[in-house]
């Protein structure tokens, strides 16, 4: 907790905070202006778009401590702003409101549409404010407001504001502040062992939610390539991020993997059952995990299949990666991304085994990480996705 | 919704940014503008014991030319190329792409380094600067390094950075009097992240074309060798030349098996190609 020294509606603010707080929960819990509304608090929404230096930004996902020294305006401080009179009359003749919610944030984007684009027709003024959501009203009356007062200030020949008044480069809202440090609260994260909570769990069969088709070849026959699938700690090892626990047996492997994509890291820990069928050269890997950090838990399967080829010569193995996720990780919902990296797992561990197999051991930390359990972390990646799916591309 | 607790430091300099970085190994994380990394935080995807924000820092700030290339300093917003606060060598290419990410309450604070830190397949920058034949500077405290951008995003949300680097600057090589451009980006939703991204640079009086498929989600595909997209020479009738299939086949190499996929990134470069020659 360190104070955050800024100026809110051209009055200088001091008010201690956690180095996590957003603006908007800044000016919310700490000065009392609800007028900024937080909506998605992912930076999609633009409930809670403030001035941040005189133009738009996203105050929840905008820290205090980031714009110290900064200039902040909300909507409370635009009572007598005379753009934002002239489309809170627009807004009213034009009914572009019902409950009221995204207005706050409608009104902050609709000023800088205003200020930048006089002449802006209705398709812009929708994309100028394609960043604010509304879920009741709709956006005819919305879009009417705006092109209402960009016409009327045409008509008075008013020139527009070039980059809204920027002049300086880089984010809006930094480089008033001075170095320095704050520390956090430490993190109570009172987390039991996930291996625990697992030990005692059955491995239940399911439907995975996710189903990803991977496929690679080994130079050996398949009753050889089989015969290793039916060795835990090898093809554990051989596995990205994967470790074991206590020794496996079919029935039961426990242990964990750790997954990372991009920023996003989680480590599933878990047990899991093993099945094989010698007859057909398959199995299956079906196993159960939690990510107590991020409080996630997941279901996956692996299923394979051995294939000869070149005349028994050499064995295409196919897999089949199933998974379901819930909890924080599930919100990702982008799939491209996730097997983008399952193929990049699977590539790791098919290198990996043909490297055992051919006798030359794997150094030390090579093991990397696709398990039983990568499905799981799969999962987690897939989480990641949704976020950013939703939300929009930034720096 | 809110970010699990973090320590917070603002470094006096970019050494000293580089020094904490490297001081944390791998527990801290760089924050700028912070639009792709504070939802992250928020929906605690991320969870950094210490997040560095250097979005304070002059030396980043900086927008020159410099020996025919412009020089872009990580922390320049995609609202300071929109608006034309920095120096353009593309011909108002950079202004059009930086116009259409996301949102301005957005682009107003994120920026061009953090964007390509973050590597995510979908976002414009990756793509059209890879077009454009632009290059990246890492830097960690044992020096620079700089690559092509399609060196740099090794698959989605991965980049070439290794711990304890920041993206540093991002240079632009002049874009020549005869080169055309087209840019075009498929969004189920305004300033959502891309579903499929054309950019093409194309010199028909040099005979040679840069060509880019993103959003694919992996490493964008490059292309500078492109005369078989365009029935075996880039001449000034490329518009019409423009072979489809053959872009098809180049996306079904790259393991995009859903034919409905290929399309609408077929159907996106084509649009791109259209743009260049228009």
């Amino acid at each position: 907790m360190s104070t955050i020294a800024l100026h809110v509606n051209r009055r200088a603010v001091e008010v201690p905070a956690e180095p996590r707080t957003s603006l908007a929960d800044f000016v919310r819990d700490k000065l009392d202006l609800t007028g900024t509304h937080l909506g998605c608090e992912h930076g999609v929404c633009g409930a809670c778009t403030v001035l941040l230096d005189g133009v738009p930004a996203r105050s929840c996902i905008t820290y205090a401590a980031a714009c110290e020294g900064a200039d902040v305006t909300t909507i409370e401080g635009l009572d007598e702003d005379e753009v934002t009179s002239e489309l809170r009359a627009a807004f009213t003749r034009e009914h572009a409101l019902q409950c009221g919610y995204c207005t706050p944030g409608m009104l902050v984007s609709a000023r800088d549409l205003v200020l930048r684009l006089p002449d802006a027709d209705e398709r812009s003024i929708r994309v100028g404010m394609s960043g604010n959501l509304c879920r009741c009203t709709g956006y005819v009356g919305i879009v009417r407001a705006v092109q209402s007062v960009i016409e009327a200030r045409r008509a008075r020949s008013i020139a527009p504001l070039a980059g809204a008044g920027r002049t300086g480069l880089g984010p809006v809202g930094s480089g008033r502040a001075a170095p320095g440090r704050s520390e956090s609260r430490p993190a109570q994260q009172a987390l039991a062992a996930a291996s625990e909570n697992i030990a005692a769990c059955s491995i239940p069969d399911f439907t995975p939610a996710t189903v990803l088709d991977q496929r690679f070849t080994l130079p050996y026959p398949p009753a050889k390539v089989f015969a290793i699938f039916d060795d835990i700690a090898v093809i554990a090892a051989c596995l990205p991020g994967v470790s074991l626990g206590s020794p496996p047996t079919p029935e039961r492997v426990e242990g964990a993997i750790r997954v990372k994509l991009g920023p996003v890291a989680a480590a599933f820990e878990g047990a899991a059952r093993v099945e094989r069928d010698p007859a057909t050269l398959s199995g299956r890997i079906v196993g159960i995990g939690t990510d107590p950090r991020s409080r996630s838990a997941t279901q996956g399967e692996i299923r394979y299949r051995l294939l000869p080829l070149d005349g028994g010569a050499a064995t295409a193995v196919e897999l089949s990666i199933g998974y379901t996720l819930t909890g924080m990780l599930a919100q990702v919902g982008r799939p491209g991304l996730v097997r983008d990296l399952a193929k990049r797992l699977v590539a790791e561990f098919a290198a990996n085994l043909d490297r055992r197999m051919s006798g030359v051991p794997s150094g030390p930390g090579t093991s990397a990480e696709l398990s039983f359990w990568s499905i799981a972390s799969d999962v987690l990646r897939a989480r990641i996705a949704r976020i950013f799916g939703r939300r929009s591309e930034a720096g | 919704m809110k970010p699990a607790p973090f320590a917070y430091e603002r470094p006096r300099d970019f050494t000293a940014a580089l020094s904490m970085l490297a001081a944390r190994s791998g527990s801290a994380k760089i924050i700028a503008g912070g639009q792709s990394l504070g939802p992250m935080l928020n929906l605690r995807l991320v969870q950094p014991e210490l997040i560095v924000d250097i979005s304070g820092l002059a030396e980043l700030k900086r927008a020159e030319i410099s020996g025919g290339e412009l020089v872009l300093g990580a922390l320049v917003t995609h609202a300071d190329i929109e608006d034309g606060r920095t120096a353009d060598v593309t011909r108002g290419a950079m202004r059009g792409v930086a116009a259409n990410i996301a949102y301005r309450a957005v682009r107003n604070r994120g920026t061009i380094g953090g964007s390509l830190s973050h590597a995510d397949p979908a976002a414009d920058w990756i793509s059209a600067l890879a077009a454009l034949g632009a290059r990246v500077t890492l830097r960690g405290l044992a020096g620079a390094r700089t690559m092509p951008v399609e060196a740099f995003v090794l698959g989605a949300l991965e980049s070439a950075l290794h711990t304890g680097e920041i993206v540093e600057a991002v240079h632009v090589p002049a874009r020549s009097a005869t080169a055309h451009w087209g840019y075009a980006k498929s969004c189920r939703k305004t300033g959502e992240f891309a579903h499929a991204i054309g950019a093409v640079l194309i010199d028909p009086a040099a005979a040679s074309a840069r060509i880019v498929i993103g959003a694919i989600d992996t490493t964008p595909l490059v292309i500078t060798d492109a005369v078989e997209l365009f029935g075996g020479r880039i001449a000034a009738d490329y518009k019409q030349r423009f072979d489809v299939r053959v872009a098809d086949a180049l996306l079904a190499k790259a393991g995009i098996d859903d034919a409905a996929q290929r399309h609408i990134h077929v159907s996106v470069l084509r649009r791109a190609v259209q743009e260049a020659a228009a």
